[in-house]
């Protein structure tokens, strides 16, 4: 079995982004900035109704205005669209403003049906089915094992809750889209994306094109979570535009189509009842649990992970438990996979009640984790934690906090599975001494240029500024899909194997023995013309699975006003071998940054009369900003003899649960719903009269 | 957007006579240009007041100061003496969106700006502000609107500037019609928005806002807000006080809220009974039932009360400062 060494000289430091020049000068090129000569705009019509059926769409106008190049209709009518936002037809021309005019000009005929976007609505039998052969609530699936009637009558404390958590907007801050070129050579696109290959595959399956023929290339992408696996119905639609226009289409969405139509996290609604013994050990669980994934509710959608099914009870072994959920469709936009599918809203749910029931058992909420969380490594990460955040100190009694400014303390575990899949590297090492390694991964942002800099770097005994990296090309070697914290488990292997053989053979080329660092320029010269082409792929041993992760959340809560401020996150992540601190400690906190959205800010909005989102924009969709950022202290915890483990789900999981249970102590009473807005916060206080 | 005309105006009465039957005023266009990138409106001209001479210009005397209407929100926030003349105004300055759109905002644009509730700035949405049949917020989700509700629409004023003007009793000097000044009072400027649900201010089209006259009375001015972030973000209720203090005693107070009515809420008889009392949680807390008396929250905004009750109990606690 191969494994890593023991000695390192850039593996587990800080080392910078190689790409962070070209990033913060503008030169390195994203998706929209690619401008092949003649490409044109595109640009979709959507559904201005939530229900409808679509008789007929008149395009003659708007292929006769000028600039338009080509119009075309997503689907064949009549057709029946089943949210605001669903995509009817689509344009390309040769200014923006054309193919807006163009966009307003397309006559659409349109029965409009009656239809349901509430979950709470949507699951009532009298309401509109999204699908007419359907209910909107599906049958439950049932998880039991025990007996659970029996384990709550034997326990000491038993608590229940009811818990919800909205629909999150992945909210890239690039959004969906593609540049695309389709001649009679083949297709070319380049596309905001998280996995080449799938969007490669996408488009081959779509279009009916042999794979071959399709190069997907993204040198640059501003951010996926999930919702950037295939090519989409944009990616498709602007291929279409391409052919029939004969010129590349440049078809980015606006910030108000990301609310619709690319993807959400599914909401949940958990009546939850978990029971202890005397002894503070988890006993018996139950939890009923429905969500919306939009139209697509259950099912697994694009990215996979898409249902609304929650992971219960989460991190926790529970002898008896009874798990019943279910999906309930509505009429709007499909889940995709999101950061950590089902993770962020279980945690919430679980940690959350975890803590009412340490309150009944009169237990330090730190004090029973340790006493059921079967992880080792949790545990420890929660007894470090606890020393560096100060939690003996800041932990006081829920509610007892004096003044109307009250500060809690709160925290939660995470677990994520990740791992490394087939990834094929090749590098060619030249004469001149200069490397490039090629490999089909794509840099989610999450700094795999630099990671494969590092790694090659430290086999080979060169500077990471002294290793060419190029990726996001369909023409590499192969590899995976970024997504599922799979990215440095799955490509660091590959390098280390393509280091080895690159390392054996130019030393057997140049009779060097040890061709690494002082003797690279050597050995390299002694190749002569004839540059060195060497490949490599995936090994078993150099990466595993499976990363926990605790964190530590410190609140004030102004009680007056309900506002709530994050002080401090500690977060004690393991992984395994870190690659670059420097980058893993950046995924930390952005982890951090989108849970607190989730925990303050973030959710859908969906109007019961007019059936449209109301925040379809970053005014009334809230994220996280820059003077809502806590201090934030990371602590990674090396363990190298696990290989290369992903992190970029873990971190984002436990920062809602923790922060919510923060409130809760400062309070004394629990805000039980996701986003914990200063109007929740009050109404938890009893200061909100409720309204006739 | 829909095509348009770009004109530049050089004088106030240029500006008027270059607005036609559907043109608009341009400041910095923070507003106007949303509102036609989602073909709300929809003028033929767009008039850019920016380079009308004299309407960038803060004078100040030791009686009033006059700050003409294409200062921008951040000069406001950054000016040297109006956070120790008019601490109040630069608070409310500094809290408006981001830095860069307090960089192109002006202060004319920001009293002027239209409706911020999120069925009128939704595309598909034609509720009776844009002319349609009904209010969607009033049985819809209406976490952001009025608390007082006698009104058909329920879309509050959010310009943070408005608010702490009305509470520093500040004129706004309008060009009406050519030889017409006319001098309004915040709430004269924002009046009609009460009677009329398409309105959303006592504008008529071609009137000009030129600048606006502060007196300086030797009061003391505050300006709070809470917003669900920290920052970047719309009041969920904003408050400006002012009032002078003489011998420990509060005289000829203002108190002003805002995000919770079409127009700056203010209430005489809660202004009255604050004259010459002593400035304590107790009178700062009667002030507060005396503002929200006959208050009407939605289905989604009663919360609004205790943040304005808490907001004028602190920003009258602050004029003690
Ligand atoms: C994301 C976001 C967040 C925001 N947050 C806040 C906030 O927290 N608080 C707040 O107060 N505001 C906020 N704003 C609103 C912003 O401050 C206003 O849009 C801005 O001040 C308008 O000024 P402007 O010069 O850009 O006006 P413009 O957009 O140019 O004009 C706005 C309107 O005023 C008219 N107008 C312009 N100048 C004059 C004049 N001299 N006389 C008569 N009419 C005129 C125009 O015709 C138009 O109808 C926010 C805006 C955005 C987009
Ligand atoms: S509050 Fe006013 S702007 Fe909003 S939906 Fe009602 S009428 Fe329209």
């Amino acid at each position: 079995m191969p494994s890593w060494p023991e000695k390192h000289t850039y593996i587990g430091a800080h080392t910078r982004r190689i790409d962070g020049p070209a990033k913060v000068s503008g030169t390195a090129r994203y998706t929209s900035d690619v401008q092949p000569s003649g490409w044109l705009y595109g640009m979709i019509l959507r559904s201005k109704w939530p229900k409808a059926t679509i008789t007929s769409i008149n395009l003659e106008k708007a292929r006769k205005l000028p600039g338009i190049k080509a119009a075309i209709l997503v689907r064949d009518c009549p057709r029946t669209v089943r949210y605001y936002g669903e995509e009817l037809a689509a344009v390309a021309g040769t200014s923006k403003q054309a193919c807006l005019d163009a966009l307003r000009s397309i006559e659409v005929e349109a029965r409009p049906l009656p239809f349901v976007v509430h979950e709470e609505d949507a699951k009532d039998e009298g309401s509109p089915r999204v699908w007419d052969k359907v209910a909107n609530l599906s049958k439950p699936r049932l998880d039991e094992h025990g007996d659970v009637d029996k384990a709550f009558a034997e326990c000491a404390a038993v608590v229940e809750g009811f818990f919800t958590t909205p629909v999150q907007i992945h909210n890239c801050l690039e959004t969906h889209g593609n540049t695309i070129s389709w001649t009679e050579e083949g297709l070319t696109a380049w596309s905001s994306t998280q996995g080449i290959t799938s969007v490669r595959d996408g488009l081959a399956g779509n279009l009916d094109v042999p794979q071959s023929q399709v190069r997907v290339i993204s040198e640059y992408m501003g951010g996926g979570f999930g919702s950037k696996f295939g090519p989409g119905v944009e990616g498709a639609v602007a291929a279409r535009l391409s052919k029939e226009a004969k010129a590349p289409v440049k078809l980015m969405l606006p910030r108000f189509d990301e609310a619709l139509a690319v993807g959400n996290r599914p909401s949940s609604f958990q009546q939850l009842k978990l029971g202890a013994t005397a002894e503070g050990k988890l006993h018996a669980f139950q939890m009923d649990n429905y969500g919306t994934a939009g139209i697509g509710s259950g099912g697994v959608t694009e990215g996979g992970g898409g249902g609304a099914e929650i992971r219960m009870p989460y991190i926790y072994h529970v002898p008896n438990i009874r798990v019943r959920q279910s999906g309930v469709n509505v009429d709007a936009g499909s889940a995709r996979a999101f950061r950590a599918p089902g993770h962020p809203p279980a945690s919430f749910g679980m940690e959350s009640i975890m803590d009412e029931l340490a309150v009944k058992l009169n237990l330090d909420p730190l004090e029973l984790r340790l006493r059921n969380d079967p992880s080792e490594v949790r545990r420890k990460e929660y007894r470090l934690g606890a020393e560096r955040f100060g939690w003996t100190e800041k932990y006081r009694k829920p509610g007892s906090s004096p003044g109307p400014i009250k500060t809690g303390v709160g925290c939660a575990g995470a677990t994520w599975g990740g791992g490394g899949h087939g990834t094929h590297a090749e590098a060619q090492i030249n004469p001149d001494s200069s490397i490039e390694f090629r490999c089909g991964t794509q840099d989610l942002g999450t700094g795999t240029y630099t990671l494969i800099a590092v790694v090659a770097a430290d086999l080979l005994g060169l500077k990471p500024e002294q290793i060419t990296v190029r990726i996001g090309d369909t023409r590499y070697p192969p590899s995976g899909g970024s997504g599922g914290s799979t990215t440095a488990a799955s490509v660091s292997p590959a390098i280390y194997d393509v280091c080895m053989n690159a390392l054996q053979q130019l030393q057997e080329r140049s009779s060097i023995t040890d061709a690494r660092g002082p003797n690279w320029a050597a050995a390299c010269k002694k190749l002569g013309v004839e540059p060195l082409i060497v490949s490599g792929r995936w090994q078993r041993g150099l990466s595993s699975s499976g990363a926990g992760g605790v964190q530590f959340a410190e609140v004030r809560v102004d009680t007056e006003t309900g506002f709530v401020k994050v002080k401090k996150i500690t977060c004690i992540q393991d992984g395994g071998m870190f690659v670059n601190e420097l980058t893993a400690e950046s995924q930390v906190n952005g982890g951090i940054l989108m849970g607190m959205g989730y925990a303050l800010y973030e959710g859908r909005v969906m109007d019961r009369t007019s059936g449209v989102v109301l925040n379809p924009n970053f005014e009334t969709y809230k994220l996280t900003g820059l003077a809502d950022t806590p201090e934030i202290d990371v602590v990674l915890l090396d363990m190298p003899e696990r290989g290369v483990i992903g992190i970029g789900e873990p971190v984002t999981i436990p920062t809602a649960a923790a922060i919510a249970n923060a409130v809760a102590n400062a309070l004394g009473v629990r805000v039980s719903s996701l986003p914990i807005t200063p109007a929740k916060v009050l109404a938890a206080l009893g200061k909100v009269k409720p309204v006739a | 957007m829909k095509a348009f005309q770009f004109v530049t105006a050089t004088s106030p009465e240029r500006a008027r006579d270059l607005l036609g039957n559907n043109g608009r005023f341009l400041g910095g266009g923070i507003d106007l240009l949303g509102e036609m990138k989602e073909y709300i409106a929809q003028p033929d001209t767009l008039v850019d007041v920016k380079a009308v001479p004299d309407l960038h210009r803060i004078d100040q005397t030791d009686k009033s100061w006059s700050i003409g209407a294409n200062v921008t929100v951040a000069e406001l926030e950054d000016h040297p003496d109006l956070k120790s003349v008019f601490p109040g105004l630069q608070q409310a300055a500094a809290e408006v969106g981001s830095r860069q759109i307090r960089n192109v905002a002006t202060l004319g644009g920001n009293l002027a700006q239209h409706s911020r509730c999120w069925y009128y700035r939704q595309r598909d949405v034609h509720c009776l502000k844009k002319g349609g049949d009904m209010c969607y917020a009033r049985h819809g989700d209406n976490r952001y609107h009025s608390l007082f509700t006698g009104t058909t629409c329920i879309s509050p004023v959010v310009s943070n500037l408005a608010i702490a003007l009305a509470a520093l009793n500040a004129a706004v000097v309008v060009q009406r019609g050519p030889n017409n000044l006319a001098r309004m009072s915040i709430a004269d400027l924002y009046a009609r928005a009460w009677e009329n649900p398409i309105s959303q201010n006592s504008l008529d089209p071609g009137d000009l806002i030129l600048r606006v006259e502060l007196p300086v009375q030797n009061r003391r001015s505050a300006y709070l807000q809470v917003s669900d972030k920290s920052a970047f973000d719309w009041a969920l209720v904003s408050c400006a006080s002012a009032g002078g203090i003489q011998g420990g005693k509060l005289h000829q107070a203002r108190v002003v809220l805002g995000a919770i009515a079409n127009v700056p809420y203010q209430v005489q008889a809660a202004n009255q009974f604050l004259e010459g009392k002593t400035l304590d949680e107790d009178n700062a807390n009667k002030a507060a039932d005396l503002m929200l008396q006959g208050a009407e929250p939605l289905s989604d905004n009663a919360y609004k009360l205790p943040i304005a009750r808490a907001l004028i109990r602190r920003t009258l606690l602050q004029l003690k400062a």
